[in-house]
């Protein structure tokens, strides 16, 4: 059967200024909405002096404040659960999920009604569309399926595009592998370094995934990985299929972009959905393409929790809906998320901040002095380790409080699991001033 | 069939046959969504059903607006 190439030809094609008066009148509806129902923003639009009605060109835009996690996160600490962000009654809520926070143990908490979390499988739809994925295709998610909302939306599209959908859920690496190859799976849904973990360990079973399995694409979400060519390329060779990468994040739901199957060494924004602005982060004056910047995301979607202009930290480089050949006309960023503005670590789909990791640690009166250790096993899969030194007459409690400290920190960070490793006492630097105790011993990208 | 019914999109434009199919039965669902004398079975779907039909006609620039006063 012959589909189209695009999820919603209408939009996906749409000329650039079409496409920004669509994004200027949903702005607007957005601000009036955010502002008739959310105190939250109601107290940041007035504080700057914003009134929706001032929105005449998409230019305006900058009119309107940012919005920050920091934000976010001392709202809902001062009113929990949710803080004063939610647009309308909890019992409209269908779903809840959670990120991990930027301080101490506190996540950033989001609700969704029926019709939002239909909007955040339906971004994903775009995506995976895009890719190629069709209704004869057996898709497989390596993920699982916990309070992180990671491919939950990605699942969900599948079934909706009509593909079989096959749930890894809780297995091990090798029950995982057996499964892809006895269901002839033809799409695998993975974090980049899981996928690279699945090709290895399916060698070391004697399996040759990229012959025996019928995999021709595998969608990378959760990472940066996916759109380093160096990594992209040992994933394709590995797997025999090709790799499109897609990002997104919780405090919006869903993916924000996505690589279409022309693979244009980026990612394309669906901007028919959201406006994504890229800053300098220092001066907050956007940035040209071809430069880097800091995106600042506004989100048509999730009505429940409006999210405009909302400070990523996210570094990225917008190029020309024309640098692919696919005719779409949404621009691109080149090499998909590159990086971060900020101290935000990213382990294995997981969001880190050393200064929540810092905050579980100084709870605990016995570490003298700890580092954060991240680096890559056997060049496959990150890995943070917490080195810590207790004070001497400690020894003792050693066993019962690293068990402790390994299921605080598991817990603040969706279940990721940190190792933890105890040093010999003067074996970590000690800092007088600003102090170091981040290593990131990971290689650095190459784009 | 791409037929013009007359009325416009978010952007002004005519909407085609099959656009002003779809609006039609999105209204319908939402009219359906409002009403207190369904059973659990029809309420419930109707709104599942909405929640669909607000993406297709958002996606296509037909409306953009919040269903939370009917639960969706």
């Amino acid at each position: 059967m012959a589909y189209s190439e695009y999820w919603n030809p209408k939009n996906e094609t749409l000329p650039r200024e079409e496409l920004q008066a669509l994004q200027l009148l949903k702005l607007r509806r957005l601000c009036e909405w955010a502002y008739a129902t959310t105190p939250f923003h109601q107290r940041r639009f007035d504080a700057a002096g914003f009134k929706p009605e001032q929105l005449q060109t998409l230019d305006d835009i900058r009119r309107i404040p940012f919005m920050t996690r920091e934000e976010w996160m001392d709202s809902q600490i001062e009113k929990p659960l949710y803080g004063d962000l939610l647009a309308t009654d909890q019992t409209n809520a269908i779903r809840y999920h959670l990120t991990s926070g930027t301080t101490g143990r506190t996540p950033i908490r989001v609700l969704d009604s029926m019709k939002d979390w239909e909007w955040i499988n339906e971004m994903w739809c775009y995506g995976i569309w895009g890719f190629g994925v069709r209704p004869e295709d057996i898709v497989y998610f390596a993920f699982g399926y916990g309070s992180f909302i990671g491919f939950w939306g990605a699942h969900y599209a599948c079934e909706k595009i009509g593909a079989l959908v096959i749930p890894g859920g809780a297995q091990t690496t090798e029950g995982r592998i057996k499964q892809i190859i006895e269901m002839g799976v033809t799409t695998v849904c993975s974090t980049p370094t899981y996928a690279l973990h699945m090709a290895q360990k399916a060698r070391e079973m004697g399996i040759d995934i990229a012959k025996e399995g019928k995999i021709n694409k595998v969608i990378l979400s959760g990472e940066p990985a996916g759109s380093i060519p160096a990594v992209k390329h040992t994933l394709e060779e590995a797997w025999g299929a090709k790799c499109g990468d897609t990002a997104g994040m919780t405090e919006v739901g869903t993916i924000m972009i996505f690589e279409c199957s022309h693979q244009p060494g980026g990612t394309h924004i669906i901007e028919d959905h959201f406006i994504e602005e890229v800053l300098n982060p220092f001066t907050d004056e956007p940035v040209g393409y071809g430069e880097l910047g800091e995106r600042v995301v506004t989100s048509f979607g999730r009505g429940f929790i409006p999210v405009i202009r909302y400070r990523t930290k996210d570094m990225v480089m917008r190029v020309p809906a024309s640098t692919c050949t696919c005719g779409r006309t949404w621009d691109i960023y080149d090499g998909g998320i590159r990086g971060r503005w900020d101290d935000m670590k990213l382990i294995r789909g997981t969001n880190v901040y050393p200064r929540a990791v810092e905050a579980i640690i100084r709870e605990y009166n016995a570490i003298d002095e700890f580092q954060i250790y991240i680096w890559r096993r056997e060049d496959l899969q990150d890995e943070i380790t917490i080195r810590v030194e207790i004070t001497p007459e400690y020894d003792s409690e050693w066993e019962t409080m690293q068990q402790k400290l390994h299921k605080d920190l598991s817990n603040a960070h969706e279940g990721l699991r940190f190792n933890i490793e105890l040093m010999e006492h003067g074996d970590l630097p000690r800092f007088e001033l600003k102090a170091k105790r981040l290593v990131d011993a990971r290689p650095k990208a190459q784009y | 069939m791409n037929t013009n019914t007359g009325a416009t999109d978010l952007l002004g434009k005519p909407l085609t046959e099959q656009e002003q199919v779809l609006l039609d039965a999105y209204q319908t669902l939402k009219s359906l969504a409002a009403r207190d004398d369904l059973p659990p079975c029809a309420a419930r779907n109707v709104r599942k059903a909405l929640a669909s039909m607000w993406q297709a006609t958002n996606d296509l620039d037909l409306q953009f607006e919040q269903l939370y006063e009917v639960g969706v």
